[in-house]
């Protein structure tokens, strides 16, 4: 890199216009797709949020809305409606009744996502195609008020500390002694590195419906298995219903992704320790110190950047558990055991349209997670060991 | 061994001791990392009766091949499939593209606030993407993208993992060769796509590999951004398919296999590349 020292000249500011030319690009796709929301989080959750339907220009009237009305109010779309709406661009069968009021329904068509509102005046059935506004209307703190109020999001608060407290260090342990193992084996270690990422890489939603198959309580791999095993010890062993019974939620969440991320963090460490100086083995068995001491006093020491990376991404990573509650208890669980902070964010948001309440839950997850993060990078990270 | 005092006998003994039980360790863990997949793939291939059967049969007889026909035609799988193949290809070339200059501005070039971007990038990276949620899911519907293949692609166009892997890879170029490029007037966008971009290809290929992986194993974004069946990728597919048929563990199985098997045929083909992006994020 040229050196610039001295007064900035005329090359530095060409070359800082060319940059910027070059992050341009990537700079306006995270400007309004990263900062821009990061940003909103924060002032959304301020405010009541609320869509509105609003109807667009009359596309048909009908004069005989007393033979439409029955239907419709019983959710079903009358095929003269669903004919007309097809004039306009609707899919019939993909049609359905999204929600109703007094005098109005709106109809989705699920092929294009349009939606059409129904309105009765009188003896008259007015369609119009429907569009939908944002209404935002300030609300001070009262979105936090209501958050930290709702004993659903205590319960949310409480999971997934449980969640994020029992997972990361066990799976960053269990990481470390995998990782050893790999270090210290001597051929095949193509093979098992395979083994240990194939967890990683496969699609969420898809290994959570294995896994869901193998919590089953009658029929499960699990089950059987640990049935086996308490018959060879002449133990006696009630099936047990991981995903309906409120105690074993947790516990097979945390299980599945032990199983998803400890092959992962094990290639990381592996890494690590593969970069680390022979020399200080040698030093140390000069010094006649056995396996484990070097281990303990020279290996994990040296590894403390990887295991303070790990303990960072997996930190906010296992905060943003929600992908696996949705499939795996399609729900927030018996007693909401599974209820997760995102579950929460997103049943708010998605479900209850509530955004203002969602948004300011998110920012709470944000604080969370934020000062977890500077309390690593202040206090943790001091006493990472760096090699040189 | 003959000939050797009986200590170093021992000394041999106890290595072999040593390594046998890392071996037996490492089967168990490979046994267990592998046995979900495997259970997967005997269930796909039983009925429902052979499937619920204990203790399990691990080799289906006979097997039941049908059950994947059966799973493909019971949903739009064609449609899921070629929407997360689509996605997955616009996507990566979209993020590999910003990314290439991006990366080599802040590698190579000095620049004003050069210090305080690399801050701000890093700092992204501090964000959880699901606090982020409502206010994108406001976004995309006032830009009037909600159920467009545009929400899908260019909020995903570009990505800090990819710039800050392959900062790393051009920084290992040595400055010379941009010198001795201009010297014979060749403009710095086209250096950095024909003479740099080669010299960083095992970089790329990786940002690639665990874009598309991420691009075809997209989930939560797409179920909030649109609800059109038109515009499912697998997962969202597979979660419906997953809500109307039940438990029909077979079929389930059986679709869960065709999602894996694209994303393990790549990593088969592509280990390398993966492993290497797995080594590089741990150092830095």
């Amino acid at each position: 890199m040229a050196l610039v020292s001295g007064p900035r000249g005329r090359r530095f500011w060409l070359e800082t216009v060319e940059a910027y030319v070059y992050l341009l690009p990537t700079l306006a796709v995270l400007g309004l797709f990263t900062f821009y929301p990061f940003i909103n989080a924060f002032l959304y959750s301020g405010y009541d949020i609320r869509t509105r339907t609003v109807p667009g220009a009359v596309v048909h009237t009908s004069t005989e809305a007393g033979s439409w009305i029955p239907l419709l109010a019983r959710g079903r779309i009358p095929e003269e409606l669903a004919a007309v709406l097809e004039g306009v661009g609707a899919v019939q069968d993909k049609l359905w009744v999204r929600a109703r009021g007094a005098n109005w329904w709106i109809l989705k068509d699920d092929a294009s996502g349009q939606e059409y509102l129904v309105v009765q005046e009188g003896a008259l059935l007015r369609v119009h195609p429907a569009a939908t506004r944002w209404a935002l209307d300030p609300v001070g703190g009262e979105n936090f008020r209501r958050v930290l109020r709702d004993p659903d999001f205590a319960k949310a608060v409480r999971n997934t500390s449980i969640y994020v407290g029992v997972s990361v260090p066990v799976t960053l342990i269990l990481a470390l002694v995998l990782a050893t193992l790999l270090h210290r084996a001597v051929g095949g270690k193509a093979f098992f590195r395979l083994t240990s990422f194939l967890p990683y890489i496969t699609p969420v939603v898809a290994i959570t419906m294995v896994w869901a198959w193998i919590y089953d309580r009658d029929y499960g791999l699990l089950n059987y298995f640990l049935k086996t095993v308490a018959g060879w010890l002449g133990l006696e062993f009630s099936l047990i219903n991981w995903l309906n019974d409120a105690r074993y939620v947790m516990p097979a969440l945390i299980l599945m992704n032990i199983w998803r991320f400890v092959g992962y963090q094990a290639l990381i460490l592996l890494a690590g320790m593969q970069g680390i100086d022979r020399e200080y083995y040698e030093a140390a068995r000069v010094d006649g110190a056995g396996g484990w001491s070097v281990w303990r006093k020279i290996t994990v020491p040296l590894l403390t950047p990887q295991i303070f990376f790990l303990l960072i991404i997996s930190l906010i990573g296992s905060f943003k558990i929600f992908e696996e509650v949705l499939i795996l208890l399609q729900g927030p669980g018996p007693e909401k055991a599974g209820l997760t902070i995102v579950y929460y964010v997103f049943t708010k948001a998605f479900d209850s349209k509530q955004y203002g309440v969602a948004s300011a839950a998110s920012v709470i997850l944000f604080v969370i997670i934020f000062s977890l993060s500077v309390f690593q990078l202040t206090v943790v990270q001091k006493r990472v060991h760096y090699e040189r | 061994m003959r000939g050797h005092r009986p200590r170093v006998n021992a000394y041999l003994l106890r290595r072999a001791a040593g390594l046998g039980t890392v071996y037996v360790l490492l089967l168990a863990v490979a046994a267990v990392m592998a046995l979900p997949f495997l259970w997967m793939v005997t269930t796909s291939l039983k009925d429902l009766y052979q499937a619920l059967r204990i203790p399990p049969q691990w080799i289906p007889s006979p097997p039941r091949w049908d059950n994947y026909p059966a799973a493909w035609n019971a949903a739009p799988f064609g449609i899921y499939f070629w929407n997360s193949f689509f996605l997955a290809v616009t996507t990566t070339v979209g993020d590999v593209l910003t990314s290439i200059p991006a990366a080599y501005a802040l590698a190579k070039m000095t620049f004003l606030g050069r210090g305080v971007l690399l801050g701000l990038l890093l700092g992204t990276l501090m964000i959880p993407g699901q606090m982020l949620l409502v206010p994108s899911f406001i976004l995309i519907n006032r830009l009037g993208w909600y159920n467009t293949y545009w929400a899908l692609i260019i909020p995903w166009t570009a990505g800090v993992f990819g710039i800050f892997l392959l900062r790393q890879f051009f920084k290992t170029i040595p400055d010379e060769l941009w010198d001795s490029a201009r010297i014979d007037g060749c403009p710095r966008l086209r250096y950095i796509f024909q003479i740099a971009v080669p010299l960083v290809r095992p970089g790329i290929a990786t940002v690639a590999l665990f874009k598309f992986v991420g691009s075809w194993n997209a989930f939560l974004w797409v179920i909030i951004m649109t609800d059109r069946v038109e515009l499912r990728t697998v997962p969202v597919g597979l979660r419906f398919f997953m809500q109307d048929i039940g438990t029909d563990y077979p079929r389930l199985m059986a679709a869960a296999t065709m999602a894996i098997v694209p994303v393990l045929i790549l990593f088969f083909f592509a280990q390398k590349q993966f492993i290497q992006g797995i080594a590089r994020t741990g150092i830095k």
